[in-house]
Parts: structure tokens; C-alpha cells; sequence
């Protein structure tokens, strides 16, 4: 027990803190709900919604928590009235700038919009609530342009009239997807988020994999598809399971409403993807649900041609197959490929029917990547 | 036209290897297409693997990069604070047929109204003439004293080496490379008093040492002469009539810091001074002041001009760095401070061009010679040192004045500069351009050292000083003020990027309450988290001018909230 303990006073509690954490992550630790916009734990910090600033003893201005690292002996306090007073003025400003938050109906909390929209989209209208933000004071000019029907590719949704130039979109596609393909245009209030020569999200270097969309505060980058099942009925549900696509084992949420599927969001905690999905992992699931999957077995008939069949007439034709195979040619001519699209589950069986059955280790998946 | 054209191949060539080549790279395209064509971004992008979305937004922070014709060529007149009470509006109608746009203060306030078309800066009149003209040279100090950065530059000789040398130029050069060890320089720069004149007035030494002492290289020295601070023109004159000053501060910054390069990031609005500067330095390198081995010392120090394109925000050191880097120039997050990590990392001396022109003349005579200069009158205290002080709007005599510091105002523009026009009385001076907001009344009395001027809520900061008198509308001026801090809000973070929006919106009708109570209520809330929460000086310095207004001109105020709320029924 040699090693010293380094400390900061948060609050007046002395608590420890690791070498180069932030302010901000110390708070974090120590339940103290800092109120944040521009922050992803995933991200550098980088000090744009000013909503964490805390007061350290000994400086004149209060300062971004989430940019300063704690040093020994530190004296933060993260909650006086002044610092109270800031957020709220802080978040009448944001939400003045806001379609969606500076529109809202009387009563209603400004930056209401549908969770579907993505996983953080609720960000700004829980703080606008925690904070009884008026959505009348500061009004004048909105800021951002919906791209509307001027970016028609179906999976995400420009609604720049709800941003409020966190720029965590810009910094997830750089920092964690390596894309570039959106940065900042202009500057001071007519900032905007915009692409190479502001072109479409489908001609620039996107690869559509939603990870924008999901870390969006405000819900202007949405999720097209799950857009789709806003008027479904029922309470929002999330089921956790892994994304069958490929071998990386990113792990979901499967958004549900009653029995039916109305999103794909990325899992925060996924050990594998933190966050991070593909496009066929976040927008690729309409199959599931799709009209035209068969519903009952098939079998070919004499003539050639495919007819509906009960399951046990189905089952004994696949099995006098097997069998015939398996006579003539031995366990290693079976060899068993299973769907990125079928559930884990029916993958499972299927190697295990084809080892254990037959004998022989010719397997695969379609999604071996 | 015998001069054939550069193709895009050459132009990517000629620049690839050089250091910070992304904004000379621009230039040359826009200077050769008078625009940005897509191709040539597509170009750009790739020779310097910056990605293509990244690189198109950076253009797009730019006020003078243009992605489409009539671009480069079309007017650009001066709006600035000054220059509207001079014709400003009429001018630009008059230059609207050639596609003339506003452009924000262009450092001419002295000599209104700036006009930029392609690489030529003119003087224009509202009938909308246009005179190209040198920059003014300052009038001799009206009162006899003794000047530092001042003393020499109104010799017509000066800008040339020769010139230069005959006055005692390069003495304190050749001091530091070849007398004085590094620690040397930088106690006699510590005992001069010398902090920075570029607005925070920060240790000079101070910041020496700690880039001397900074673990890594290759380390940097950066001239700031971005000097976008509406009402400031003093580094302008300094770099055009005495551009060895600069150089030689620059040269002896390298040498206590142990520097190897240096730029001069230079405003777009100056574009004569950039061939002014490139000459001179063409000049010291051949006289062994500057290049690969300093009079013989072992020490190379090397200079580049780096040409801004229209962003004030770029003369904050950080969004300086991340322009000059080729980045988004957005301030960076501080700690870490570029003394430690400033230019691609490496320790890094920012310094304003009369911080660097007053360290030549520190070093060849001495630190109490420089403390001596400052105000000694009666009942003052110690002031050590000059400022140079750019004064404008209106007064019998504009123009740049080296003040020992500690001058009273009063002295300044009633004594040295004329006073107010004829039948005028001083309603209002501006502080640190427009940074520091407005003093009136009493607060006239103040004294130009920061003591005196924080203690009135302001502060003198790079000393731009505009005078209004009683013949203008205060509230129109702090609109237009306002507009300036909106237009050049990077945009980074919120409560400056929504606030001086905002605030904008206020001063000028377009929206608020129509209760004054409710009006005064907001704009002091926005200005107070602007001023403890924005992440850069602009944003903590903007609300001063709201601040200021409401709380020395409570009438005019009210005049305009009741006027602005009877138009009310048009507002959105
Ligand atoms: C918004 C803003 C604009 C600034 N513009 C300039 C400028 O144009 N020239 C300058 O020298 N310093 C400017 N500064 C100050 C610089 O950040 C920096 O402090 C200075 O260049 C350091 O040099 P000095 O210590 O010699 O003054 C600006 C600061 C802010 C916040
Ligand atoms: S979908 Fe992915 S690649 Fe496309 S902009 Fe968003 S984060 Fe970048
Ligand atoms: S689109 Fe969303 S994530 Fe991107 S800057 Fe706007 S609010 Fe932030
Ligand atoms: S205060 Fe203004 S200029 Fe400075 S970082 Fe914030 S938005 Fe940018
Ligand atoms: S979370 Fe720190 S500034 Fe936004």
C-alpha cells in the first residue's frame, strides 16, 4: 500500500481519482448526473456544449469538466446555483436554435421527438426537463437546413433544422469509423453539418453505418427505417442479442413494439463494437418481418416445379436425401452452410446436426467475414 | 499574355514539401482561378491526404475563399465600425454592379474606407472612387518623447536592410547570437516588462522560458499578424514601413527559445504587406540574419509568410495553429498551451508583430531603457514600456500613436489627436477595438495601462480605440458590433455561437421582448454564461459591448426596445 493515493474534493468528498481522468469521469464515477450535450464517452472530449462546466477553487471562470483533468488535492464543485443558472441559460439557448425544441406546444418539454429516431436522441429533451427549460425564452432566427428530399437515401434522415452543432456525428464518423465523410460547414451560428461539396450522404465516402445517427443528441440524424414504425402501437422494448451478420459479434438491441420488430440500435456496453455497428447490422433487418418469406416447406414434384408441402412430408424428402448421399458417398459429401440472416439458434443446430449427425466438420456461415 | 499558367500539377508540386502548405496551396488556386474549383479541392485533398469532407468544410470557414465565380474578383468593402459612419453603405452601392460585397474591419480605419479587389487594397469614397495608396505613416509623437517600436518608422529608408541597419537595426540580433547567452535574453526580456500587445498581454519572457525549457522540437516561433480586431492597425504599419523589426524580434525569440522556424501568419486583408515581408526576409537571409546558420552561430532559424483568408477567430493563437496546421480552425482545448504543444505539436512561441518589434530594440538598450519609456506624470505609478494605440472614428487627427503606458486618455485624444470634430463632444470610446466594449462619462477618465481600464469593467487589450461623439446612435453601433462577434464566432461551442446570435438579434430589433425588463433580463443572462462559460476570448469578450451599452446608454436602450417593440407585429 506504498503507492500514494492521488485525491481531488468534489463537493467537499475527498475521492480518488487515476492518472490523466478528467474531471468530468471522476463526476461520473461518483454519480454527480453533470449534465452533458456534446459528450460521448467514446470520443475526445471536445468542449462544445459547455453544459459540464464545474468551478475549481482558485480559478476566476468555471471550466469544461469534460476537457480538464483532475489534479492532486483539486477543489471542484459541480453543482452551485450559479453553475445551475448557466445550464439552464445554456439550455434555453439550444433549444431556442431548435425547430423541434423552439415549436414544441405549450406544456409540452422542448426537443421532444419519437425515440425511434435513434438511441440518444432523447438526450436534449431529458436535460430540457431535468432543467423546466422554457422553450420561449431567447427566441429569434432557427438554425440548420433539413436536407428532406434532397438526400433520398433510405436509411438516414438529415433533419438539420433539430441540430445543435455538437458536431459528435462529425467526430464519431472520423474518430471511430474512420468515414470522414461529414464535416462542419460555415461558421458561428450558420454552422452545418455537410458532406464533400455537400453532396449526398450516398456520394460521399459514407458507408452508412448509422453510428452518426445513433450518438445524435437531438434526433436530426434519424433512423429512416425505423421512422417506418412510429405509428405502430405499443411501448418501446429492447431485447439484447448479437448481430448474426459476421463474425465480429456486435452486440443489439432489438427494438420491439408489442411483436413486432421496429429497430436495430447499437449496444453503448458491447464489448465487441462499443457502440459501432455496419450497415447491414443497424439498417439490414426488414427480412425478418418481410411479406414475401415462405411460410410453409416446399417440395419439387415429378414435373420439376416447387409445391407447398406439409413439414413431415418435407423433412422425409430431405432425410432420404441425406441418407442417399451418405450411403453412396460417405459423411464428407454433406456439407452445411448456414444464413447470416437465420438466428443464432437455427446456426447452432444446423452444425450440430451436420457433426453429430453425420459425422464430418464441413460447415460453414455466409458470414465468416 | 506571354506568362503561362500554372497547371494543377505544378501548383501541388511547388507546395507538397513545403511546411504548413494547405492555405499557401489554396491561394494559388484561388489566385490562379479566382475561385476554388472542385478539382483543384479534389487536388489539394489528395496531395495532402486531407480528407475530401474535412477539407471542404475548412474552406467553407474561410470568409474569402470563394467555391464558385465571380470569387476573388469581385469588391470587398470595409463595413467596420468606422467605415459605416464614412460611407461604408453608399460605397458598396455604388460597387454593387461589379458583384461588391461587405467584408468585416479591414485594419484601414485610420484612412477609411478600405476596398479589396483581387491583391489591391484601395481607399474608396461613397461616390465610389477608389485611390490606391501606401499605408499612413503615424504623425511624429505630438508631444516630443522618446519612442520604442515608433522610433524609425517614419524614415522611408527603414524598410530596406540597408536603411534598417543604418538605424541600429539588427543590433539587438547580433547581441543575442553572438554576446548574449539564451538566458541572457530572457532575463532582460523579464526585466523589461514586455508582455504580449496582442490582447493578453501575457509575460513575453514568461512564455520565452517556457518554450526554452519545453521537452521536444523541432520548436516554433509564430508571428501573429492576423491583427483582425476591428479598429487595430498598428501591426500593419510596423510591418509595411519597418518589416526588419519583426524579423529580427522574430530571430531573437528563436534564439532563447532555440527555435529552428518561424511564421508569420499574416491577416488576407494586407495583401501588399505579405511581398513587403517575403522581400525583406529574402534580404536578412542573404545578410546571414536569417537562414541555416545565424552570423555564424550554428543556429538556423528560417521564416515563412502564411497568408490567413478572412477569419478573425484565426488570430487566436490555437485556431491560429490549427489554420496554419491545415486543420479546422477551431480553438483548441487548453491545457495543454502551445508553449508545450503548439505548432504540429512541438513547443511553440505565438507572439504579436509589436510584441516582436519591441524586443530588438529591448535587447540592444536595455531593460530599464524600455521600463523608462512608460507614463512618469504626476501622481502615476510605475508603467513601464509603450503601447502602440490605433485611433480611429472621430477625431481630428486618426491614426496609430505610441503611448508610454499610463497616458491619460484624455491626454491622448484631446491633446495629441485634436480632440472630437469641430462642435462635437466624445460620447464614447471603444477598448481593445471592440473586445473590451464601450466607456463613457466618468470612465473617460481612465488611464491606457490595464490597471486603470479593468477597473472600469473593459480592458486595453491590443488597443484599438474608436471614438464616437454625440452625433451617433450607441445602439446602432453596438448592433453592428455585435453582428461583427456573430460573424466570426468559429461556431465551436454554444454560448458564444447561439449568443451573440442572439444578442445580434437584440441590439438590432430583429427579435426579443418587447419589455424592456424582459429584454434587459435576457441579454444580461445570455452575456453572463457567455462571459463564464464560452470556450475562447471571443465569446467571453463579446457580451462586454451589450454589457457596456445597457449599463452607460440605459436611455438609448430603452428608446430602441420601445421602437423595436412597436415594429413588433413584423417579427418572426
Ligand atoms: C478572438 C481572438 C482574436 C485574437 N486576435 C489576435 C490578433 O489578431 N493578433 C494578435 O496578435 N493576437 C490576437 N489574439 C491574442 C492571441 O491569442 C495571443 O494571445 C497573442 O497572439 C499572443 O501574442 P502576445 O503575447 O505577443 O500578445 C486574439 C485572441 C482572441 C481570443
Ligand atoms: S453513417 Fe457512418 S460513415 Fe456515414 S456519416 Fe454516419 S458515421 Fe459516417
Ligand atoms: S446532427 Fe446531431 S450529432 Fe450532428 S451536430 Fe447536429 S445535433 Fe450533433
Ligand atoms: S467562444 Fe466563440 S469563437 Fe471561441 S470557441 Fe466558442 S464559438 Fe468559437
Ligand atoms: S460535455 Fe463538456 S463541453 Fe459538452
Amino acid at each position: 500500500m506504498s503507492e500514494r493515493q492521488h485525491t481531488i474534493f468534489l463537493d467537499g468528498e475527498e475521492v480518488p481519482f487515476r492518472d490523466g481522468e478528467t474531471v468530468y469521469e471522476v463526476s461520473e464515477r461518483h454519480r454527480r448526473e453533470v449534465p452533458t450535450l456534446c459528450y460521448d464517452p467514446r470520443l475526445e472530449a471536445f468542449g462544445a456544449c459547455r453544459l459540464c462546466v464545474v468551478e475549481v477553487e482558485g480559478l476566476r471562470n468555471p471550466v469544461a469538466s469534460c476537457t480538464t483533468k483532475a489534479t492532486a488535492g483539486m477543489r471542484v464543485n459541480t453543482r452551485t446555483d450559479v453553475l445551475e443558472a448557466h445550464r439552464k441559460t445554456l439550455l434555453e439557448l439550444v433549444a431556442s436554435e431548435s425547430r423541434a425544441a423552439a415549436e414544441a406546444p405549450a406544456g409540452a418539454v422542448p426537443g421532444t421527438v419519437d425515440p425511434l429516431r435513434g438511441y440518444a436522441s432523447q438526450e436534449l429533451a431529458t436535460l430540457a426537463s431535468r432543467y423546466e427549460v422554457s422553450g420561449e425564452r431567447f427566441a429569434g432566427a432557427k438554425s440548420g437546413h433539413s436536407k428532406g428530399a434532397d438526400d433520398d437515401n433510405p436509411f438516414i434522415l438529415r433533419d438539420y433544422d433539430l441540430c445543435i452543432s455538437c458536431y459528435r456525428c462529425v467526430r464519431v464518423c472520423a474518430e471511430r469509423e474512420g468515414d470522414y465523410a461529414i464535416s462542419v460547414a460555415n461558421r458561428g451560428f450558420h454552422t452545418q453539418i455537410t458532406t464533400e461539396f455537400d453532396s449526398k450522404l450516398s456520394d460521399s465516402s459514407c458507408t452508412f453505418c448509422g453510428q452518426c445517427v445513433q450518438t445524435c443528441p437531438t434526433g436530426a440524424l434519424a433512423d429512416k427505417k425505423a421512422l417506418r414504425k412510429v405509428d405502430v402501437p405499443g411501448e418501446l422494448q429492447k431485447t439484447r442479442t448479437i448481430c448474426p451478420y459476421c463474425g465480429v459479434g456486435c452486440s443489439v438491441d432489438i427494438v420491439t413494439k408489442g411483436e413486432e420488430i421496429v429497430a436495430v440500435q447499437p449496444a453503448m456496453d458491447g464489448p465487441a463494437n462499443e457502440g459501432a455497428l455496419c450497415i447491414k447490422g443497424q439498417f439490414a433487418w426488414d427480412h425478418v418481418q418481410h411479406g414475401d418469406r415462405l411460410k410453409t416447406p416446399f417440395v419439387r414434384g415429378e414435373d420439376g416445379e416447387l409445391r407447398p408441402a406439409s413439414w413431415d412430408e418435407a423433412l422425409d424428402r430431405a432425410a432420404a436425401g441425406f441418407r442417399k448421399a451418405y450411403a453412396e458417398h460417405g459423411a464428407h459429401a454433406i456439407y452445411a452452410i448456414a444464413s447470416g440472416r437465420a438466428p443464432h439458434e437455427s446456426a447452432y443446430t444446423v452444425q450440430k446436426f451436420i457433426r453429430a449427425g453425420f459425422g464430418t466438420n464441413y460447415i460453414d456461415n455466409c458470414s465468416r467475414a | 499574355m506571354s506568362r503561362t499558367v500554372a497547371t494543377d500539377a505544378e501548383i501541388l508540386a511547388r507546395w507538397k514539401e513545403e511546411p504548413a502548405p494547405l492555405l499557401p496551396l489554396l491561394h494559388a488556386f484561388h489566385d490562379r482561378d479566382g475561385f476554388l474549383s472542385e478539382s483543384s479541392i479534389r487536388g489539394v485533398a489528395e496531395t495532402l491526404r486531407i480528407p475530401l469532407a474535412d477539407l471542404y468544410g475548412t474552406i467553407t470557414f474561410y470568409h474569402f475563399f470563394r467555391t464558385f465565380p465571380p470569387g476573388k474578383a469581385a469588391p470587398r468593402v470595409c463595413d467596420g465600425p468606422v467605415c459605416k459612419t464614412r460611407g461604408a453603405d453608399a460605397l458598396l452601392a455604388a460597387l454593387e454592379k461589379d458583384g461588391a460585397t461587405p467584408m468585416p474591419c479591414a485594419g484601414r480605419c485610420d484612412e477609411p474606407v478600405p476596398v479589396l479587389i483581387g491583391d489591391t487594397q484601395f481607399v474608396g469614397a461613397a461616390d465610389g472612387s477608389l485611390v490606391e495608396r501606401e499605408t499612413p505613416r503615424p504623425a511624429p509623437r505630438p508631444d516630443g518623447g522618446e519612442e520604442c517600436v515608433f522610433a524609425h518608422v517614419r524614415d522611408p529608408a527603414r524598410r530596406g536592410i540597408d536603411g534598417y541597419l543604418a538605424t541600429v537595426g539588427y543590433a539587438g540580433l547580433r547581441r543575442a547570437f553572438c554576446e548574449w547567452t539564451p538566458e541572457r535574453t530572457l532575463e532582460e526580456i523579464d526585466a523589461s516588462g514586455l508582455a504580449g500587445r496582442g490582447g493578453a498581454g501575457f509575460p513575453t519572457g514568461r512564455k520565452w522560458r517556457a518554450v526554452a525549457e519545453a521537452a521536444g522540437g523541432p520548436k516554433t516561433i509564430v508571428c501573429n499578424a492576423d491583427e483582425g480586431e476591428p479598429g487595430c492597425f498598428k501591426d500593419r504599419v510596423l510591418m509595411d514601413h519597418d518589416p526588419h523589426a519583426t524579423l529580427e524580434g522574430m530571430a531573437i525569440a528563436a534564439r532563447a527559445t532555440g527555435a529552428t522556424r518561424g511564421f508569420i501568419y499574416l491577416r488576407y486583408e494586407y495583401p501588399h504587406t505579405q511581398a513587403i515581408l517575403e522581400n525583406a526576409i529574402a534580404e536578412a537571409e542573404a545578410h546571414g540574419y536569417l537562414g541555416a546558420d545565424v552570423l555564424g552561430s550554428g543556429q538556423e532559424f528560417r521564416v515563412y509568410v502564411r497568408r490567413g483568408a478572412g477569419a478573425y477567430i484565426c488570430g487566436e493563437e490555437t485556431s491560429l495553429l490549427n489554420s496554419l496546421e491545415g486543420k479546422h480552425p477551431f480553438p483548441r482545448n487548453r491545457p495543454p498551451f502551445p508553449v508545450t504543444h503548439g505548432f504540429e505539436d512541438t513547443p511553440t512561441a505565438v507572439n504579436n508583430v509589436e510584441t516582436l518589434c519591441s524586443v530588438g530594440p529591448i535587447v540592444a538598450r536595455g531593460a530599464d531603457w524600455y521600463r523608462g519609456l512608460g507614463y512618469r506624470g504626476e501622481g502615476h505609478g510605475d508603467h513601464a514600456g509603450t503601447k502602440l494605440v490605433s485611433l480611429s472614428g472621430d477625431v481630428q487627427r486618426p491614426g496609430n500613436y505610441e503611448v508610454p503606458i499610463g497616458l491619460p486618455l484624455g491626454t491622448l485624444i484631446h491633446d495629441w489627436a485634436g480632440g472630437p470634430r469641430e462642435g462635437r463632444t466624445v460620447q464614447a470610446v471603444t477598448m481593445a477595438g471592440l473586445s473590451g466594449g464601450f466607456l463613457a462619462g466618468d470612465a473617460l477618465d481612465v488611464t491606457l495601462d490595464e490597471p486603470s481600464i479593468r477597473a472600469h469593467g473593459s480592458f486595453l487589450g491590443a488597443a484599438g480605440i474608436m471614438v464616437f461623439d454625440d452625433s451617433r446612435n450607441m445602439v446602432e453601433v453596438a448592433a453592428q458590433a455585435m453582428s461583427f462577434f456573430a460573424h466570426e464566432s468559429c461556431g465551436k461551442c454554444f454560448p458564444c455561437r447561439i449568443g451573440t446570435q442572439r444578442l445580434t438579434e437584440r441590439l438590432t430589433g430583429a427579435a426579443g421582448p418587447a419589455d424592456l425588463d424582459a429584454w434587459t433580463a435576457e441579454v444580461a443572462d445570455i452575456g453572463r454564461t457567455m462571459k463564464a462559460t464560452s470556450a475562447c476570448g471571443l465569446g467571453m469578450a463579446a457580451p462586454l459591448v451589450a454589457e457596456s451599452l445597457v449599463r452607460r446608454f440605459a436611455s438609448q436602450v430603452a428608446a430602441h426596445v420601445g421602437e423595436a417593440g412597436e415594429r413588433g407585429g413584423e417579427r418572426a
